[in-house]
């Protein structure tokens, strides 16, 4: 039996009521039935909303839009959205549906519309609002923009970076001495070329090992410096060492295979803020350098002797005349003549000796024939020698002594007295007339302190720091005494440190200069302790 | 008569020395090298020697190590006379070859090397 017709329309109409409603009610899209409006000429002007989804107020903000027309509910929406009515008005028209994408800036919102034309004039929206999708899609070009400038910006400190790197490598390949770089253990993060040939490793074989086991640093005899006194250690301790031996007595060696390598360190602390996390060693190979300093010291030895020989001579002779009646009994004259002539050839002979006592030093062999010795009467009789020298310039020489106890020291009695003497020397050659000069005995938690003041032209500070150096005089120094060497600080200098002591000078220009000698009792040969 | 040997090769110094000592009454004898100076010390057994260090033949060291060595001669007092500084090598054996002192040349007045002469050799 066929089913009644009627029937199943009534059917089929009842399961479409339902689902239609069902489907407006509860579809997240919008919907709005409207009807377009249009102008004496055809234009579409107006649209009026006939029947609109449950969620339609919600995702356009406009509410009871049923039966009134678009320009009413949003004003101004011609001019802000041309379009939709350019659209609508089509769609309505020819029937043609349509997909669109607005933004309907009264309301500020985004849509996403679909439209189509159920009959003629009027037509059906379904839309979205895409207002969130489309700020979560800016945000992610916004956000896509910013990191492409980060990465841009990365991009151009990366290159900064390389070149800095860049130039610090051809740097460190150019430096024509070794530089090892070590971190806070001492373990080596960097060293250049030089370096890797000196000690015949490539980087990559000595990269985050120990510096020390790496290294090989040896005496001068031979023995291996222990690691608390090498150079990088000390460096990551937070101190700048420098040795080089042809300033220093220190010689280091780098032991590389068999031979051994004479080398100029320096080593420095890598500090951030304050806090060292590493250490820089730069060092030479000084062959060369030393080779050439042996060579001139033996040549100022041999050329001194040489040239005492006839001056020994010229003194003994002048002397033999001196003590004869020829001299005695001639004029004036003659007599000053005479006299000026031993003292020229005292004073070359005093000049080839400091000579001489410098070859010695630079060669690191100074005299030491140290004798138990008063301190205190040894001064007692340099201050005495010096008084008729100090009385020819009415300068008053006066002696202090603020212990009494005795200031015995085991001291080389000959080296001793060339220091003080050279100090009460220069006290005397560098004040004017009627200056005083007080040399001063002090002995203090195993010290001894002798100090030689004078009134007299003083040092400059940029002087001081250079007084103590080989053949250094000052402008002031060569315009008071012409006849001075350079040398007799730089010799006291060198006994002084050769016994552990230590020689300083304090002095304003014009007003004076103190000269302090400070000598450990206990010690006249050097290590141990600095004072 | 006290009799003294000069080994020295630089003329002037012996012909000052000569000069002045003979003066004082002593005997001079001379010697232009160690070689020589030695035969002379070994023939007329000087009471004292002034002995330079570096000269040509035979060096004042040598002629001093020998010296020591001679029964005859061995104990004969020496002053060394030189320009060369004192190391601890020269010192070393100075020092086990008593009597010997040392003077520098050219550190040392004529007149406080004659008085040393005269102490020496009235000991």
């Amino acid at each position: 039996m066929r089913p009644e017709p009627h029937t199943d329309f009534v059917n089929n109409q009842v399961v479409e009521d339902f689902n239609y409603k069902s489907i407006f009610d509860n579809m997240l899209d919008g919907l709005a039935y409207c009807q377009m409006i249009f102008d004496g000429q055809g234009n579409p002007v107006d649209f009026i909303y006939l029947k609109v989804s449950k969620n339609f107020e919600e995702l356009t903000g406009l509410k009871k839009a049923e039966g009134k027309k678009v320009t009413e509910l949003i004003p101004g929406i011609r001019e802000t959205n041309p379009e939709l009515f350019e659209i609508y008005g089509r769609v309505s028209r020819t029937g043609k549906p349509d997909k669109f994408e607005t933004y309907v800036a009264p309301l500020s919102r985004w849509f996403s519309v679909s439209v189509y034309c159920p009959k003629n004039n009027f037509f059906v929206a379904i839309f979205q609002n895409t207002t969130a999708s489309k700020k979560t899609l800016k945000d992610l070009k916004d956000a896509k923009i910013a990191a492409q400038n980060v990465l841009d910006d990365l991009q151009v400190e990366k290159e900064m970076l390389a070149l800095v790197n860049a130039k610090d490598e051809a740097l460190l390949a150019s430096i024509a001495d070794g530089v090892i770089a070590t971190d806070r253990d001492g373990r080596i993060t960097l060293m250049n070329q030089t370096a890797q040939k000196m000690i015949g490793q490539e980087h990559v074989e000595v990269q985050g090992k120990s510096i020390f086991d790496t290294i090989l640093l040896l005496e001068e005899d031979g023995n291996p410096v222990p690691h608390e006194k090498q150079p990088l250690y000390l460096a990551l301790a937070g101190t700048t060492t420098t040795t080089d031996p042809t300033t220093e007595p220190v010689c280091y060696c780098m032991s590389k295979g068999d031979t051994k390598i004479p080398i100029a360190i320096n080593a420095s602390p890598v500090l951030l803020n304050n806090k060292t996390t590493g250490a820089i060693m730069v060092f030479r190979d000084i062959s060369h350098e030393l080779e050439v300093s042996r060579a001139k010291s033996e040549f100022v030895s041999l050329a001194s002797h040489q040239l005492r020989t006839p001056l020994g001579i010229t003194k003994w002779y002048l002397e033999a005349l001196q003590k004869d009646n020829y001299i005695k009994s001639a004029s004036k004259t003659i007599r000053d003549y005479f006299s000026q002539l031993a003292k020229s050839n005292e004073r070359v002979l005093s000049l080839v000796g400091e000579l001489l006592s410098v070859s010695r030093i630079e060669e690191g062999r100074i005299k030491n024939d140290p004798k138990p010795i008063n301190i205190g009467e040894a001064v007692y009789d340099i201050v005495k020698e010096m008084q008729p020298f100090a009385q020819s310039k009415k300068i008053e020489l006066r002696l202090e002594k603020k212990q009494e106890k005795s200031l015995d020291m085991f001291i080389d009695p000959l080296r001793f007295h060339e220091v003080i003497e050279n100090l009460v020397t220069n006290a005397i050659e560098y004040t004017p007339p009627f200056g005083k000069i007080d040399v001063v005995m002090d002995k203090n938690d195993g010290v001894v302190l002798i100090s030689v003041k004078d009134t007299g032209v003083g040092i400059s500070v940029a002087d001081q720091s250079k007084l103590f150096t080989k053949f250094f005089r000052s402008q002031k120094a060569i315009e008071s005494n012409p006849e001075g060497s350079g040398l007799g600080l730089y010799v006291a200098k060198s006994y002084v440190e050769d016994w552990g002591g230590k020689i300083s000078v304090e002095s304003n220009k014009g007003k004076g200069s103190t000269f302090l000698v400070r000598l450990p009792i206990n010690r006249t040969k050097k290590g141990g302790e600095d004072l | 008569m006290k009799k003294i040997l000069i080994v020295e090769d630089e003329l002037a110094y012996t012909k000052l020395l000569h000069d002045q000592l003979s003066t004082k009454g002593y005997e001079i004898l001379e010697a232009k090298d160690g070689k020589e100076g030695l035969e002379i010390a070994k023939r007329e057994k000087p009471n004292l020697i002034l002995l330079d260090i570096r000269m040509p033949v035979m060096d004042g060291m040598t002629m001093l190590e020998l010296l020591r060595k001679e029964e005859a001669v061995k104990n004969t007092k020496v002053i060394i006379l030189t320009n060369l500084e004192p190391d601890d090598k020269i010192i070393g054996k100075v020092v086990k070859d008593q009597p010997t002192y040392y003077f520098v040349k050219s550190n040392t007045k004529l007149g406080d090397l004659t008085e040393k002469i005269r102490d020496v050799l009235s000991e």
